[in-house]
């Protein structure tokens, strides 16, 4: 007996010897483990798509989601004299009142939602070797595309940033934490979104396209005064003949497989995975805020005068608060919200309206842009003509000459509430005396400082000193 | 003995036995302790060469069958065998002497037992005498100021929810800070301290330090409880019944009493000091169209509507010399105090123990059980804070002032909703109707909770198997084997009619998850005494497995109520799944030496492997020693009158945690590998499947480590009627597992990383006193006490973090090294805003303004973030308990008095209930001075309150039947109780809440927040006792 116990025992110690690392290295069945993963074309895309996982962001309550694009509308549109809160509260009502502060949340969010998306396709494109070459061309396209895409937000709002173009430790703080200057970032995005154009093949509006890319690329050279090259881009998605304008804005917004979108965020309605707030943010309390993004009386008012029948397609009077205004262009699965505009049959928190990045409209009246070329105004016949498309829609008439600043003006009521209107004021060079004008009419004051947001606080307290905060005033 | 020998042995036995069997007779008697006159239970009374045997009742009672000539012995652990003649005597006083040999009681010890008088470490041993007479749901609510250094909070406050039990502090900002639950020798979840039953536990050690807790390793952290459940005892069959009834009522803040009448009150008041004209009966429109309605109440009185709490245990326990066993069967039911909240509890358990053969025993344990928890789901600051003028339901008067062009078919019964109150006509034939009062769209805050459903089920099965060989007198192989099974099942159902948006947001969630863990212990155990030394080894391996598979899906779409199954969804918004696995080797020694009882020492070593960890680090040692000094057992103190107990006994070890809750359980179990997980995208319609990294790999992560100073003394004067301990403990809690933030330009947050530094340090005290004790009266008390002090020493790239907890009403806390792991942070308060100032003084609460002055602390003149300071902290400098225990012939009685102090709470309820988040000024922006220095209360220490309480924790008296009726009913014991609990519960004077217990979230970096949360109760409650 003594004897089998104490063999009994042995073998118990010899098995916890023999097999103990074995038995305390498991490997999860629920998830992969990255050094056995990305080896094939398939992996590769599931790569890429996660990619648009990241743009599409997080519909989720919690104070570190990344919600990608679905808070864009913050740091743009209600940063410009379109929108506002409903009733001034929190950290939302910041950008309104020009008074963003280094702490604020929702900067933050968006700062670590693009370099997510970042990160996500400098994976893909580190992975490229394993691609078969009938693909890696394609591959390396559309994550660079991606990349260009979240490049082009960041610099636009934040200025000098770090660049990160491959995928960093957290070691790497001189990378995080080195600001670089916007011409080197958008000396990246140029040259990713060239060999974009060169690779893209795909035709989906809710992934990278030629035609997408060229679209942002033209939006870049815009932004960089190359309006040339500009005007050779958009001429290229006009004359692809791939693209036309919707008949009007529902079916524009409402329909969402139209000629007239290029690239657009995809959603589905009920998946909480795959769904967006921001439609019901914009209505009445329907969201987790008392309502955001609501029409100015600015807004209102050159609508009103410049819109055609664009008005009655773009806004409404809050039906519960009628001396409110509500943006109407995303209402959450298309429905209106009844008598009081709070009543829907599916959940608005889990809306599935798709967010339009760039529409044919835009391409059109970016024409006309690079023609005019910096000037205060143009007659070239190509100019009007495309023009002439998106008024005709509005059933307004084009007139012989058109100025930048009825330029400006079609832009805003065109592309209102579509998270344009800040970027084409600063591309306009118009920001700081039209908004100066806006804040000071409405008890505020706007300053240059507030042309970009403030590089999140914590990304300030991390760097210990490395990284410079923009001007705050 | 040859066979023939043999045979007329048992022919003389036969024939003995059928002559005795002629005169036998009952007799009785009591059976006490020479030292103090007190009974003693549980002790064996035999008849000598026979099988015949009993033994004494909870009051030292005997009654056993006998004749003349029988020699009965008398034999309890501890005491000296007395042997009596029966020689005619019908009853039978016994009073045994101490043995003083075996006078120490037993401890048990992780993997062991040991003779207390040998502890070397600090271990608290509670016996379960009247535990299980408190009436509450849990057994971990009876423990509340049972064991210094152990503090035990009602966080949640629902029926059946577990409290927060922390031991010598919090020690872990990602890691668990609850102790390790050992039952019988099983390490189990803590989640099983809400199945097992009470009445069936024996003992509670508490292994407090860490060297005594080292030989858990990566379990003991946090100190370990173990629990001991009831064995039978040889003898006949016992049979016990307990239960009671309790009836539980909330305890109502009454700053959280708003009524219509008051508030009227103070508005004409008003009105009239200032002269306002133009009103009728000087009130608003809205004050008396609201007053029209004819509604006031308390929402208090709607939500906190008590409930009754009963309990039912069974209880069968005996056996033979060889085979001892134990069998019970509970039923609890306790309502709780809150509208919706219940929790039914059932369990049944069945222990077995025999001697197969003289150097092997086996043993079997199991335990299954169910349990059944309705949660509140929902916020009481959410219901509280609504109007006393709104009615849960239309009633025939409140029904003709529904505003009947938007809300047509609202009818009586109905719940009330206050936009239905809106444009109203209050005067007659005012065809300008115009007094709106809504001041939300929401539904009703009862709707809320009486339209959701939350339930867990939860199916537990604990079972074990053990095998013991004795190779010699020395040497004992110990095997076991155990596996616990647990099951939950949540389901969450929101109503078409809980959500102002109705069947919108209706939704079905269901929760499913199931661990299994697998455990195999096998140590061997070696005593030897060599002359005065005693020696005892252990050494062993345990092999653990835990395997926890989990999935969700959430239904929404639904139409009706009258389906509440994912089958009546129209489409599924969530589902995902997860299946983890977790295993665990450990190998430990230990040697505990005594030489003379005087001098002693144990040492002890533990290597844990986890597979939380990579190959480098895969491995920690966790090694213990401990010394003690029994002074009283030196000659210069043996003959000593005063002094009969002086023990020295110091102790420093190390204990080890691999379980913390970051990234969700993915990156929390497989924390060294780079993790992918799968996401999704919409692509032109259809979704589509991608796969994205959620962690940055961390080969090098390691075990949390914590090491521990213990020095204590020990004494009893007077031969023991006065006694305690007095300990010092400093822990150092070191590479604690951060999820660290990193830059988010990485394309993350944060990162695992092993540092960070907490310390806690502190005193233990316990006084026991036997005031009085003679055989008609006894009186004995017993004081505890703990002072604890938590310090965050390093805290890597997050110290001095500020968090809040709610974006939207961001109030701050800060984690900054030198100070508690969480501090309040925010501006300091100056002076309240002049009434005269507020725009509206008589809102609701009444002479609250949101906004109030603060202080300029670095005097430059405005207030900014360099004027915020360090507030309080949510952790208890003191925690005490004093407990009286009486007994006058027939009736029992004790009481605890329990206290906490040196705690503030974040009351957020009164931020809610005083409606002071509204983001406008409430103040005159013309005439009020100095508004550069005034702040929204919020972020200011208004609502820092000191959450000490002193309580009234438990009172029992019981009445113990007289022999004489107990015979007639042929029963053992009968026994009938009174017990409350918290019948008297005293909070501090600036405290405006429901309970400064209560702490909505348990995060330990914004510990402390309160949100209204579940008020404290009284509990007064009957019980009996039955033994047969």
């Amino acid at each position: 007996m003594k004897k089998i116990n104490i063999l009994i025992l042995g073998f118990m110690t010899l098995f916890v010897m023999s097999c103990g690392d074995e038995f305390l290295s498991p490997l999860p069945e629920s998830s992969i483990v990255t050094d056995t993963y990305f080896s094939t074309d398939a992996e590769l895309e599931a790569g890429i798509i996660a990619i648009y996982d990241a743009i599409q962001g997080q519909n989720s309550t919690s104070t570190t989601a990344s919600r990608g694009v679905i808070n864009e509308y913050y740091v743009t549109e209600m940063r410009s004299d379109n929108t506002q809160t409903k009733s001034s509260e929190g950290e939302a009502a910041e950008f309104e009142s020009y008074t963003i502060t280094a702490n604020n949340g929702i900067i933050a969010d968006y700062y670590r939602s693009f370099y997510k998306v970042i990160f996500r396709a400098n994976t893909v494109l580190e992975s490229l070797d394993v691609a078969t070459d009938a693909n890696r061309t394609a591959y390396e396209a559309e994550a660079k595309f991606t990349r260009a895409y979240a490049y082009f937000n960041l610099v636009r709002l934040y200025g000098d940033i770090p660049l990160v173009s491959s995928t960093i430790s957290p070691a790497d703080t001189d990378i995080q934490y080195t600001r670089v200057a916007t011409t080197q970032v958008y000396d990246l995005i140029v040259s990713d979104l060239e060999t974009a154009i060169a690779g893209l093949t795909l035709t989906n509006r809710n992934r990278g396209s030629k035609a997408a890319a060229q679209g942002l690329l033209a939006k870049v050279h815009l932004t960089l005064g190359n309006y040339t090259q500009a005007q050779v881009l958009c001429e290229s998605i006009i004359s692809s003949g791939n693209f036309d304008l919707a008949a009007d804005f529902t079916e524009l917004f409402y329909t969402e497989a139209n000629a007239e979108t290029i690239f657009s965020i995809g959603y589905t309605t009920g998946l909480t995975a795959d769904s967006q707030f921001f439609s019901a943010e914009w209505m009445n309390a329907v969201g987790r805020t008392s309502g955001v993004n609501y029409v100015t009386q600015d807004a209102v008012d050159v609508l009103e005068a410049l819109g055609g029948s664009r008005v009655v397609e773009s806004y409404r009077i809050d039906p519960f608060q009628t001396q409110f205004f509500q943006v109407i262009k995303y209402l959450p699965n298309g429905e209106d919200g009844g008598a009081n505009g709070k009543t829907f049959v599916q959940d608005a928190a889990l809306s599935g309206n798709d967010w339009i990045v760039l529409r044919f409209a835009d391409v059109l009246l970016m024409h006309v842009e690079a023609i005019m070329g910096g000037s205060g105004s143009t007659s070239n016949s190509n100019a009007i003509a495309s023009f002439k498309r998106v008024r005709d829609r509005a059933g307004l008439p084009t007139p012989a000459v058109i100025t930048s600043q009825e330029l400006l003006d079609e832009r805003r009521v065109e592309l209102a509430f579509e998270n344009q209107r800040f970027f084409d004021l600063v591309r306009f060079g118009q920001a700081q005396s039209v908004l100066s004008t806006f804040a000071s009419a409405n008890g505020l004051s706007f300053s240059s400082s507030d042309l970009l947001l403030p590089i999140p606080q914590y990304e300030i307290n991390l760097s210990n000193g490395l990284l410079t905060q923009n001007p705050i005033n | 003995m040859n066979l023939k020998a043999k045979l007329v042995c048992m022919l003389v036995l036969f024939f003995s036995i059928s002559v005795m069997s002629q005169d036998e007779f009952v007799l009785e008697g009591v059976v006490t302790s020479q030292s103090d006159n007190q009974p003693i239970p549980g002790a064996n009374v035999v008849v000598v060469n026979t099988t015949n045997g009993t033994s004494t009742d909870f009051d030292g009672k005997f009654s056993i069958t006998v004749s003349n000539e029988d020699v009965l012995e008398f034999s309890s652990l501890g005491y000296v065998k007395q042997l009596v003649i029966v020689n005619g005597q019908t009853s039978l006083n016994v009073s045994l002497e101490v043995d003083a040999s075996q006078l120490d009681e037993v401890v048990v010890i992780g993997y062991g037992t040991q003779k207390k008088s040998h502890l070397t470490g600090s271990i608290s041993k509670v016996v379960n005498e009247k535990l299980d007479q408190i009436a509450v749901s849990r057994i971990d609510d009876a423990l509340v100021g049972q064991v210094s250094g152990v503090n035990i909070q009602a966080t949640e406050g629902e029926a059946g929810s577990a409290p927060t039990i922390t031991i010598r502090g919090f020690g872990s900002i990602n890691g668990a800070s609850g102790p390790a639950i050992v039952v019988d020798g099983v390490v189990v979840d803590s989640d099983y301290l809400g199945n097992l039953d009470m009445n069936d536990v024996q003992s509670f050690e508490i292994l407090k330090d860490a060297a005594s807790a080292a030989i858990y390793g990566a379990e003991g952290a946090n100190g370990v409880i173990m629990i001991t459940t009831k064995e039978g005892k040889e003898g006949e069959t016992r049979f016990s019944y307990n239960t009671y009834i309790g009836f539980k009522t909330a305890r109502q803040s009454d700053a959280y009493k708003f009524s219509m009448a008051d508030h009227a009150r103070n508005e004409a008041a008003w009105n009239i000091a200032n002269g306002t004209t133009g009103l009728i009966d000087n009130l608003s429109e809205d004050t008396r169209y609201k007053l029209l309605i004819g509604v006031d109440q308390d929402w208090q009185d709607i939500i906190f509507d008590g409930g009754t709490i009963t309990s039912h245990s069974i209880a069968a326990r005996g056996g033979n010399s060889k085979t001892k066993y134990s069998t019970s069967l509970k039923y609890l039911h306790d309502e709780g105090v809150l509208l919706t909240d219940d929790f039914k509890s059932y369990s049944l358990k069945l222990k077995l123990d025999t001697q197969a053969s003289k150097k092997f025993k086996v043993g079997l344990s199991i335990t299954p059980s169910y349990s059944l928890q309705k949660r509140f789901d929902g916020s009481t600051h959410d219901i509280l804070r609504q109007s006393p003028w709104l009615p849960l339901y239309h009633t025939d008067h409140t029904i003709q002032f529904v505003d009947r062009a938007n809300f047509p078919d609202v009818q009586v019964g109905d719940y009330a909703v206050q936009t239905h109150f809106n444009n109203y006509a209050l005067l007659p034939g005012d065809t300008n109707a115009d007094v709106d009062i809504s001041s939300t769209s929401n539904t009703n805050p009862g709707a809320k909770v009486l339209e959701r459903d939350r339930l867990y089920h939860k199916y537990k099965l604990l079972s074990s198997v053990y095998g013991k060989y004795d190779f010699n007198d020395n040497l004992t192989l110990t095997s076991r084997f155990s596996a616990s099974i647990q099951k939950t099942n949540q389901s969450r159902w929101q109503g078409l009619l809980a959500h102002k948006d109705a069947a919108s947001r209706a939704f079905l969630r269901l929760e499913n998850q199931t661990r299994t863990k697998l455990i195999n212990d096998n140590y061997l155990t070696y005593n030897k005494e060599f002359g005065k030394n005693e020696v005892t080894a252990t050494a062993g391996i345990t092999l653990q497995s835990l395997n926890t598979k989990f999935d969700r899906q959430t239904g929404i779409g639904y139409t009706s109520d009258a389906i509440q199954d994912l089958s009546a969804a129209t489409s599924i918004s969530t589902w995902d799944s997860y299946k983890v696995e977790r295993n665990k080797i450990g190998m430990f020694a230990r040697v505990n030496f005594a030489h003379d009882d005087k001098y002693l020492a144990t040492v002890s070593l533990r290597r844990d492997g986890s597979s939380v960890f990579g190959s480098k680090t895969k491995y920690g040692y966790f090694p213990a020693a401990s010394i003690g000094w029994n002074i009283h057992k030196e000659d210069f103190l043996s003959n000593s009158d005063v002094i009969s107990k002086l023990k020295f006994r110091a102790s420093y070890g190390f204990t080890g945690a691999d379980i913390f809750n970051t990234s969700g359980p993915l990156v929390d179990n497989y924390a060294y590998l780079a993790l992918l997980n799968q996401v999704t995208a919409t692509v032109d319609g259809t979704t589509a499947t991608g796969f994205a990294a959620i962690n940055i790999a961390n080969p090098d992560l390691q075990w949390e480590r914590s090491g521990e100073f213990n020095p204590a003394i020990e004494f009893g004067l007077f031969n023991n009627k006065i006694s305690g301990s007095i300990d010092y403990y400093k822990r150092t809690s070191d590479k604690l597992l951060l999820d660290n933030p990193i830059s988010s330009t990485t394309g993350f947050t944060s990162a695992l990383v092993n540092r960070g530094e907490v310390v806690n340090s502190g005193w233990e005290f316990e006084l026991r006193t036997k005031n009085v004790s003679n055989e008609n009266f006894s009186w004995s008390s017993t004081f505890i006490g703990s002072l604890n002090e938590n310090e965050l020493t390093s805290f890597a790239d997050s110290n001095g973090q500020i968090q809040s907890v709610d974006s939207k009403r961001a109030s701050e806390w800060i984690n900054l090294e030198g100070n508690p792991i969480s501090s309040f942070y925010g501006w300091v308060v100056d002076r309240d805003i002049p009434l005269e100032n507020l725009n509206d003084p008589f809102r609701l609460a009444g002479l609250e303004a949101q906004d109030v002055y603060v202080k300029d602390l670095n005097g430059d003149g405005l207030i900014d973030d360099e004027d915020k300071t360090i507030l309080g902290d949510p952790y208890p400098e003191f925690v005490w308990s004093v407990t009286n225990q009486f007994k006058l012939g027939n009736i029992d009685a004790s009481f605890m008095f329990q206290g906490s102090h040196g705690a503030e709470v974040r009351n957020m309820g009164d931020q809610y209930l005083f409606n002071q988040f509204n983001s406008g000024a409430d103040f005159n922006t013309t005439s009020t001075p100095d508004q550069q220095f005034i702040k929204a209360k919020i972020f200011t220490d208004d609502i820092i309150q000191d959450a000490s309480y002193v309580a009234l924790r438990n009172v029992n008296i019981g009445y113990t039947f007289s022999d004489d009726l107990i015979s007639k009913l042929n029963v053992s014991k009968l026994r009938i109780y009174f017990s409350g609990q918290n019948l008297m519960y005293l909070t501090a004077d600036n405290y405006t809440g429901l309970n400064p217990e209560s702490i909505n979230n348990t995060s330990p970096t914004t510990y402390g927040y309160q949100r209204a949360g579940s008020p404290v109760f009284s509990t007064v409650s009957f019980g009996l006792n039955l033994d047969f």
